[in-house]
């Protein structure tokens, strides 16, 4: 049920917790599904859903954006749908999780969230002078699977697009994410 | 558990009133109506899920005009005290009697998630009964996670956090007789 991935927010930890609570089980972030290539054919854009909880088919992507910023994840899932229809996705919001915290009394986890990218204040402390769009750490235990679209849903290749997020090394993400997870559960056991 | 900084305060602390208590106990008796209909002929247990469901299983009963059981489960929440010992949840108190063969009838007050509901469904049906249905006084279906059909609803309501008619914020406003909303300085100022 759990086997306590790095997971990149704080948010997706307590998710988690909740879900390991009432005997769900989840995989985390364990398929990618290629949303956009290029004319040669190559995936340029992915899109690998936080959750996946495999008793109700399920996939479940926890945004803490700024609801001003989520327009490129609403795009993308969008896409995702139109590509896959067959595949369930439910997006939580900023203000689904932090109403799901209140629900549950944990208002100081959902109070300590902040930032561009649902960061606690002491993540964002680290990451003061990070690449502002970070590539998501999946987890390293394996490859992940590449879910590819029905042929008939499959779009045309399309352009790259304008922004790329920038590449780090192997190593240098191994290291932003041990220090992410670290400070996603030194936030958890305070709260 | 939530603990209020100060005492709940059930005339200000109340943005707005969702469903009137009118509202309420005319679809109690509806909801009675079709029960009485639809479980004419059988042994009908009614489930309360505590504490929430306490008011509207107490009228749904006594709106139902055939001869039911009644019987109350309490499962533990998370964010509770269970979720720092355990870290599971718990049966807080099982059922009284023996459902084997029954038809028997959740009765809660809200499905949110439907988290809890789904692991009472999985706890029940290893008891074996006949059938086994939900009844709702509110679907909130914005934040649902596992789809669950809901076989009665009373009312679906949007994204709010609603108090009253049994519901709680921080154990109180319970018995509040209507459907509110709470205001979020309530919350936020704790």
């Amino acid at each position: 049920m759990s086997g306590q991935p790095r997971f990149a927010h704080a948010s997706e930890a307590e998710l988690a917790r909740i879900l390991d609570y009432y005997a769900v089980r989840w995989e985390y972030e364990p398929h990618t599904f290629p949303i956009q290539w290029n004319l040669d054919g190559a995936v340029v854009e992915s899109f690998s859903p936080d959750f996946y909880l495999p008793e109700l088919d399920l996939y479940v992507e926890l945004t803490t954006l700024k609801q001003s910023l989520v327009r490129r994840k609403n795009r993308k899932l969008r896409r995702l749908r139109e590509l896959y229809p067959d595949i369930r996705v439910k997006l939580f919001y900023g203000k689904d999780f932090k109403a799901l915290m209140l629900k549950y009394g944990r208002f100081d986890v959902a109070a300590s969230l902040s930032g561009l990218d649902g960061q606690t204040l002491a993540q964002e402390a680290l990451a003061a002078t990070a690449v502002a769009s970070e590539p998501r750490i999946a987890k390293d235990a394996g490859p992940v699977d590449v879910i590819a679209p029905s042929a008939a849903t499959a779009g045309e290749p399309t352009d790259p697009p304008a922004e790329r997020r920038q590449r780090l090394s192997r190593g240098m993400r191994r290291r932003r994410a041990r220090r992410t997870y670290r400070a996603a559960m030194l936030g958890l056991e305070a709260g | 558990m939530t603990e209020l900084k100060r005492r709940p305060d059930l005339v200000h602390d109340v943005a707005e009133v969702l469903v009137t208590e009118e509202q309420i106990q005319a679809k109690v008796r509806e909801l009675g109506q079709r029960l009485a209909t639809d479980y004419a002929d059988t042994e009908l247990t009614l489930v309360s899920v505590l504490k929430g469901s306490l008011p509207f299983m107490a009228d749904l009963m006594r709106a139902i005009p055939i001869p039911v059981q009644i019987d109350l489960m309490e499962v533990s929440s998370y964010g509770g005290a269970t979720t720092e010992t355990s870290g599971l949840v718990r049966i807080l108190k099982d059922l009284s009697s023996s459902i084997a063969g029954r038809d028997v009838l959740i009765v809660e007050d809200i499905i949110d998630t439907g988290l809890t509901l789904n692991y009472l469904l999985r706890y029940l049906r290893g008891k074996n009964p006949r059938s086994l249905r939900i009844c709702a006084l509110l679907d909130k279906p914005a934040r649902r996670l596992v789809d669950i059909p809901i076989d009665y609803v009373g009312f679906t309501i949007p994204d709010q956090f609603v108090i009253g008619y049994g519901l709680d914020y921080g154990e109180f406003y319970r018995n509040l007789p209507f459907i509110g909303v709470l205001k979020p300085e309530v919350y936020e100022d704790r």
